[in-house]
């Protein structure tokens, strides 16, 4: 620890803190723009200025780290009077005019720092040359006129997301920021997260949907869990009156730390799918708006008369434990239908359940692994389009000496990345994991004693799935020369010998496991039982609780068979059109529940907008329907959940 | 000691500052009991005394070459100088206008709007003053307090010209500064 001075306080800080963090410390204000706390120091906008004894000039607070025995000055005349001459100069060179700004009000920082300065007018007026506005993306625009070159955008593109889309051409005044070289950002390599447009201090990056709709002084702020994968990212949800105006990664939630994809942050927003509003039930070959009791009652007795013809139930992985808790009561452990099951249908989690009751015990890591690793083998995983939030933790991590090691048979996102694409022939998967571990041991580096020939197996490997011996062994010598490998797989793409052999891998270079799940609640369903693969098996009725998931046409085709269909659902779909009876439930923003992602981290979703009085929540609709057929349901999902061994342990 | 002489004019604005200034309700009667207000736009008297002012205040921005008069009239019969509201601090909302050349705004405006016919045309009276870039009052003559704000609030009116009134420098800060 060193002790320093700022403003005649003694500020007492670990090495390495900086002047700005230090007089945050003690509760000193100094104003910034360029500078952010989850952005590395940048030392752009230079509004930080301090005086430091023994300084000839003023220093960049932000950047300069504290030293034992420094004495900082935060306020001077010399110093407000260069704030002033900065934001002057910064007011000067694009169009900051504040009436027809959609962030003037409270959400500016540019603002804010000239009313922090009582800066009433603007000593040097702007030059008047139009900038131009790039609108070509569809979720925010780029709007140049308001940038300020801070470039927390770009650092957020890279330090935070790892995808490098935004950059800057030029120098000085003329200094732009551009996607790639220079094209519009609509066809550029954006991936869409909207990271730089949470991280923007002024009107540059603009989100369409919540755009001149309200401010953080008029808004709501409340946290949930996103339900669009198994990630779980925290969300801050901003709502005004009722209405969703935006998201944006919670800074605080301990999976992402304020990330989070186009998935959590747009899509929402940018749902138009038409919303349920009434129970209806199919009169005469249409369906007829009804009450509840009705609904439900015709519902009921659907589910009574199927007693003979079979009941399929099916449940969305997006329904909160909760839900899926009591709906596997209802349809598996008091009607008794043989096929209960999820959206996901076990198709990621049922080799893992599998294992976890083979091997008795979790064997999975944790998602903050991806943080402190050397070295990743990704296999089968494309978290380029799913999942992608893990995606954007590996490549952030490119600017540290980290290696990449893509493993699958297919194209994958990330293999471009890779510091070793290994592309191995259909079906030869197990071979070349086998070569891997045969390599690994051809290194010395095995911690699991091998038995056979290192050399031959290498080569049998690579003769046999098409990946040449030198690849094989550079993989190897890539993942255990590295601190805290981790493996990143796919469930969905591997089988029991490959599950056994990525276990192998795994103990022999002392990497985690750690495995993409699906749905929001795949891996409650898991626990749940509810990972059967859906068949309706003749099945002549079927309940769907489908909530705000879109249904697959896989299902809708198989459900178009039966002749009663029950449909638990938030929108309109083809499925609803299909079905007898429906019943509108809540979506996943206003409903309280609970959610466990991939890492078996155990999370909370909070309601932050209200449903109308006529939309029920999935709890209430399934022990309503309960009732009506004399069945109690039991409240006693927690312990329900820890019956059957789990891949990872699942924990708050 | 005698009442603090006060005169507005107004320019390339909406009105919207002197609407606010009105705003203040019955405490303009106070001002009025404060400082003896001269020429406005709107009151009968329409340019400050030659004799000279006290404070001079000024709505709008310098668009063309009768607001540049305007503005040279008031900084020379006024003591000090007051830009109210956005337009007359930073250019506000018609200097929107500055990111097209001034012909481009006289074409749009008399020609292409949708509502003109066939018969369109740009005014080219050598009476009428002619269209500048528009500018902050303080482009064109010093100015010695900025009251920002679109419009600013009848508060923040009241407390200045109140300041004023007594003979003090307002400063604005905190809840009275305002841009937009």
């Amino acid at each position: 620890m060193i002790t320093l001075t700022i403003d005649d306080q003694k500020v007492e800080v670990p090495e390495g803190t900086t002047v700005l963090n230090a007089a945050r410390k003690a509760g000193i204000h100094i104003p910034t723009l360029c500078d952010h706390p989850h952005l590395k120091p940048y030392g752009g906008c230079r509004l930080c200025m301090v005086e430091i004894e023994g300084f000839r000039t003023l220093q960049a607070s932000c950047t300069i780290p504290a030293t034992n025995n420094m004495v900082v000055r935060t306020t001077s005349d010399q110093i407000r009077k260069a704030r002033k001459f900065v934001l002057t100069l910064i007011f000067s060179e694009r169009n900051h005019f504040c009436p027809y700004c959609q962030v003037s009000g409270s959400d500016c920082e540019l603002q804010n720092a000239a009313y922090g300065e009582g800066m009433t007018h603007w000593p040097l007026q702007p030059n008047w040359q139009p900038y131009p506005v790039d609108a070509s993306h569809p979720y925010f625009i780029l709007e140049h006129n308001r940038c300020i070159l801070c470039r927390r955008c770009i650092r957020a593109c890279s330090e935070l997301v790892g995808a490098n889309t935004l950059g800057v051409e030029e120098r000085g005044a003329k200094t732009f920021v551009i996607a790639d070289l220079n094209v519009p950002l609509g066809e550029s390599s954006c991936v869409s997260c909207g990271m730089c447009v949470q991280v923007c201090p002024t009107g540059a990056l603009i989100d369409r949907r919540s755009a001149y709709r309200g401010q953080n002084t008029t808004v709501d702020h409340l946290q949930t869990i996103c339900a669009g994968c198994s990630v779980g990212c925290g969300l801050d949800i901003l709502t005004r009156d009722q209405q969703l105006i935006r998201i944006d990664g919670n800074w605080d939630a301990p999976v992402n730390q304020g990330v989070t994809c186009k998935v959590g942050r747009f899509y929402p927003a940018f749902d138009d799918r038409e919303r349920l509003k009434t129970p209806l039930v199919r009169k005469n070959g249409a369906l007829q708006p009804v009450s509840w009791e009705e609904a439900l009652m015709t519902a009921a007795q659907k589910i009574k008369a199927a007693s003979g013809h079979g009941l399929a139930a099916l449940a969305s992985t997006r329904l909160p434990v909760e839900s899926l808790h009591l709906f596997r009561q209802l349809f598996l452990d008091d009607l008794h239908s043989e096929m209960v099951t999820s959206t996901e249908e076990g198709s990621r989690t049922a080799i893992l359940s599998r294992w976890a009751e083979k091997l008795g015990k979790p064997f999975e890591g944790k998602v903050e692994r991806m943080h402190e690793a050397g070295a990743f083998l990704v296999m089968g995983a494309d978290l380029v389009n799913e999942h992608e939030v893990l995606g954007f933790f590996i490549r952030r991590r490119f600017p540290e000496p980290i290696k990449l090691i893509v493993v699958d048979e297919n194209e994958n996102g990330l293999g471009d990345l890779a510091h070793c694409a290994l592309t191995p022939q259909k079906k030869t998967q197990a071979t070349l994991l086998r070569g891997l571990i045969a390599a690994v041991a051809k290194l010395g580096q095995n911690q699991v004693a091998f038995n056979g020939q290192p050399d031959e197996e290498v080569l049998k490997a690579s003769s046999a799935c098409g990946v040449a011996s030198d690849l094989i062994l550079e993989a190897a010598y890539q993942l255990t020369n590295s601190e805290s490998p981790l493996i990143v797989y796919d469930p969905a793409t591997i089988d029991d010998e490959i599950m056994q052999l990525l276990l192998d891998l795994s103990q022999t270079t002392g990497s985690a496991l750690l495995s993409v799940k699906g749905g929001a609640n795949a891996l409650a369903a898991a626990q749940l039982g509810l990972d059967k693969p859906f068949k309706l098996n003749g099945s002549q009725v079927a309940y769907v609780a489908i909530g705000d998931e879109e249904p697959k046409e896989k299902f809708i085709q198989q459900l178009e068979k039966c002749s009663s269909l029950i449909v638990q659902a938030s929108y309109h779909s083809r499925l609803t059109a299909m079905a007898d009876v429906v019943l509108p439930v809540v979506n996943w923003l206003e409903q309280d529940g609970h959610y466990i992602n991939l890492e078996g981290r155990m999370q909370t979703a909070t309601q932050v907008l209200k449903p109308a009085d006529s939309i029920w929540t999935n709890e209430a609709v399934l022990t309503a329907l309960a009732e009506k057929l004399d069945v109690n349901l039991a409240n006693d999902w927690e312990s329900t959940l820890s019956k059957r061994p789990s891949p990872v342990s699942i924990a708050a | 000691m005698s009442k603090p002489k006060v005169a507005s004019d107004w320019m390339a604005g909406c009105a919207g500052c002197h609407m606010s200034l009105l705003d203040m309700d019955e405490r303009i009667a106070k001002i009025v009991e404060l400082v003896d207000l001269r020429s406005t736009p709107i009151t009968d008297l329409k340019h400050p005394d030659e004799s000279g002012v006290d404070v001079g205040i000024l709505e709008g921005g310098i668009n063309n070459t009768s607001n540049e008069e305007v503005a040279k009239m008031m900084r020379k019969r006024c003591k000090i100088l007051v830009a109210l509201g956005d337009c007359a601090v930073f250019g506000g909302v018609p200097a929107m206008r500055n990111f097209f050349t001034i012909e481009e705004t006289l074409r749009r405006a008399y020609v292409e709007t949708e509502s003109t016919d066939a018969e369109g045309k740009i005014p080219d009276d050598p009476e009428l003053a002619r269209p500048t870039r528009v500018r902050a009052v303080h482009e064109v003559v010093p100015v010695d307090i900025f009251v920002p704000g679109c419009p600013p609030d009848a508060d923040t009116i009241f407390y200045v010209l109140s300041e004023l009134a007594q003979g003090r420098k307002p400063v604005l800060k905190d809840d009275k500064l305002h841009w937009h």
